[in-house]
């Protein structure tokens, strides 16, 4: 009972959200990293040296271009959920605009038209559900499953053949290109500098205004952790090769989202409508062309998402996108990161965070040899204690009604 | 008791707000059967009456969630027409319905500037819905409106209205109608869920409203908050104006008796 407080309180504030999966994290990192290659050495009577696989550098690189995808998906699917509607339909919008991307590029059309052109295509295959939900009055989950069951075919139709090579330069330098290890450990103090700087200014100018101001205590240890994550994955991702562009990307585009989510009269609205829709409908919020923009939001991150997937394998697969788990884990991301199933609660960030999580437990269990079988019973344990920890520090809190 | 010294210095001002003959049906029910009622600045008019006697019907008539069938309507000695919410909240009505409708997902600060947030200079080049919100500026106006209520028990207007107390939720739920340019403020029994120290608060609140010159409608079944608060109490009965009485001159009985049998005598 008393747990379930402190985490009823824990999740009130912004940072304290992150908490939840930062430890699913560090657990799944601890088991895979130390537990289980101690435990092989110890009783393996022939080995001489422990092997730290899953947290050499090379994993971890991999671990994180494995997870962009998945992250591309959850940034876009915790919009919907922050409306208290869902996302079924993402992975095979993503399909369906990469199939397109490998024809258009095939075609002759040069990369970066095809990316914008699959870019709209996204936005119109979202907004056109949104407004089904909006206008028609059809529950998200839905329309956004007879969408996943129609760009499922609608992705068959593109590729008759189930695969497409996608040789495209310019759709292929998105994964490919490294940022310099230089530059990557500058962009890093760039981005470390900037976001103490708006700390220290946001703390000057309440002390101005005469407003509340946070305790230096609690937001010095956030800023520092925060620094030291950024330097020890930029680090990391040098040591074995550099910073990926296509990491680069995903983070500007998280951050970008993060902030309209956050910090506009849109973001506001969107937390409004699904924190109470009847309070947002009196004070004038277009609660219906909110719902259709977020769906279209979707859209868009879900055919980054194909390109971005498209880029790295160099090819496009109907079972690495619309048929395949990239669905679930895209959702079970947006979940585990801690974004509320019952709306208004959550953050594009712990999305990321999310996918990492699901990124780690597939990557750990194929390093430990574990089936395909196995990869899915833990990822749904992990999606369970998930949905139940949300649940369990909603209780009391609620009551909105819904 | 505090109201009959109060009753003594005070005269009756003239109505801010005056309404005659008002009248509602909902299919079958008539639910206004040519209502009168008025209610001045600086004044607590409360509404009493039976379940179903028509009270939230008036109330929200007077705010134009639902139109009258018939009946005048006066502000300030003006005619003045009721069609939809925006006309009401023009002129300066503005209602705290029974639900608060408060994001219990968003701070004090966002719920009282929800639709309307303040934003930041010099993004003029996006439209204004993207443009980043001026949170200071935000929890600066939440702060002076929550101040001026005297809210002394709510200090942090980053709070999440979820965690805070069903008193202090009211209080925030008529501070965002004060908030915007109101001069009548309807409260519709804004005491009914809450225990004894929360109801205090909230009178608090109410009596701040009247000395800042608003007009104050008050609906409430409870007598003792009604013969502390009120200067005069307006009972319905059936969709009808039973009589207005000076809080100072009537007694609970009264009152109680005027809302169950209806009466023969009224004041003003
Ligand atoms: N939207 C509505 N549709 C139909 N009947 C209504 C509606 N609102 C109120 N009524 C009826 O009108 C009468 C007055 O209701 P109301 O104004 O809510 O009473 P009070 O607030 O005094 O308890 C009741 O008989 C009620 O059933
Ligand atoms: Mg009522």
């Amino acid at each position: 009972m008393n747990l379930i407080h402190r985490l009823r309180e824990m999740r009130q504030n912004r940072f304290g959200a992150f908490v939840p999966v930062l430890l699913a994290l560090a657990a799944i990192w601890v088991y895979f990293g130390l537990a289980v290659p101690l435990y092989e050495h110890w009783t393996n009577p022939d080995s001489e040296s422990v092997r730290f696989i899953f947290l050499s550098a090379r994993n971890i690189y991999n671990l994180f271009m494995q997870s962009a995808v998945i992250a591309t998906l959850a940034v876009g699917i915790t919009i919907v959920l922050l409306l208290g509607d869902i996302d079924l339909s993402a992975a095979a919008t993503a399909g369906v605009c990469a199939a397109l991307l490998g024809v258009l590029v095939l075609a002759g059309v040069p990369g970066w038209v095809a990316c914008l052109m699959v870019m709209f295509v996204g936005i119109v295959m979202g907004a056109a559900q949104g407004m089904l939900v909006a206008y028609v009055g059809i529950p998200s989950f839905v329309v956004t499953l007879a969408g996943l069951l129609g760009y499922q075919g609608l992705m068959q139709k593109i590729l008759p053949t189930g695969n497409l090579n996608v040789g495209d330069p310019f759709v292929r330098s998105i994964a490919r290109i490294l940022i310099p290890d230089l530059w990557g450990l500058a962009i890093a103090g760039l981005v470390v500098v900037a976001m103490v700087a708006v700390v220290l200014r946001r703390q000057a100018q309440r002390r101005e205004k005469n407003l509340e101001t946070d305790s230096a205590l609690a937001v010095f240890p956030q800023v520092a952790l925060f620094g030291i994550l950024v330097f020890a994955v930029v680090l990391t991702l040098n040591s074995y090769r550099s910073l990926p562009l296509m990491i680069l990307l995903l983070v500007a585009l998280t951050s970008l989202v993060g902030w309209v989510t956050t910090s506009t009269p849109f973001g506001r609205a969107i937390f409004a409508v699904g924190g109470n829709p009847e309070s947002a409908r009196r004070v004038g919020i277009d609660v219906k062309r909110i719902r259709v923009a977020a769906f279209g939001i979707v859209g868009l991150l879900a055919a980054i998402g194909g390109i971005f997937g498209a880029s790295r394998f160099g090819s496009v697969s109907y079972t690495a996108f619309a048929g395949g788990t990239l669905l679930l884990e895209s959702i079970g991301a947006a979940v585990i990161g801690g974004t509320s199933l019952f709306g208004g609660r959550g953050s594009v960030w712990n999305a990321i965070l999310g996918a990492l999580v699901i990124g780690s437990l597939g990557n750990g269990l194929d390093l430990s040899g574990a089936s395909a079988a196995d990869k899915l019973m833990f990822s749904g344990g992990i999606l369970i204690l998930a949905v139940a920890i949300d649940a369990l520090s909603r209780a009391e809190t609620g009551g909105t009604g819904r | 008791m505090s109201s009959e010294e109060r009753g003594a210095e005070r005269e009756v001002p003239p109505p801010h707000l005056w309404v005659r003959g008002v009248h509602k049906r909902f299919g079958g029910v008539h639910a206004l059967d040519g209502v009168d009622f008025e209610v001045a600045c600086g004044e607590v008019m409360a509404l009493v009456g039976d379940n179903g006697a028509g009270k939230s019907t008036l109330m929200k008539v007077l705010a134009g969630a639902h139109l009258a069938d018939a009946g005048e309507f006066w502000m300030d000695g003006k005619q003045i027409t009721i069609n939809s919410p925006h006309d009401a909240t023009n002129l300066g009505i503005q209602i705290v319905y029974q639900d608060l409708a408060l994001c219990e997902n968003l701070s004090v600060s966002a719920n009282l500037s929800l639709g309307a947030e303040p934003v930041k200079q010099g993004w003029g080049f996006l439209p204004r819905f993207l443009r980043p919100i001026d949170e200071l500026d935000m929890e600066r106006k939440a702060k002076s409106a929550i101040d001026s209520l005297e809210v002394r028990t709510l200090h942090s207007m980053r709070a999440l209205v979820g965690t805070l107390s069903g008193g202090q939720r009211q209080a925030i739920a008529i501070a965002r109608a004060v908030g915007t340019k109101s001069s009548v403020v309807m409260l519709d029994e804004p005491t009914a869920a809450l225990g004894v120290a929360q109801t205090r608060q909230v009178l608090g609140v109410v009596k701040r409203l009247r000395e800042t010159n608003h007009a104050v409608v008050y609906i409430s079944h409870n007598m003792r908050d009604i013969f502390e608060i009120s200067d005069r109490i307006c009972v319905l009965r059936h969709g009808a104006h039973v009589g207005t009485w000076r809080t100072n001159e009537t007694k609970p009985d009264e009152i109680v008796i005027a809302m169950t049998h209806g009466i023969d005598e009224k004041v003003n």
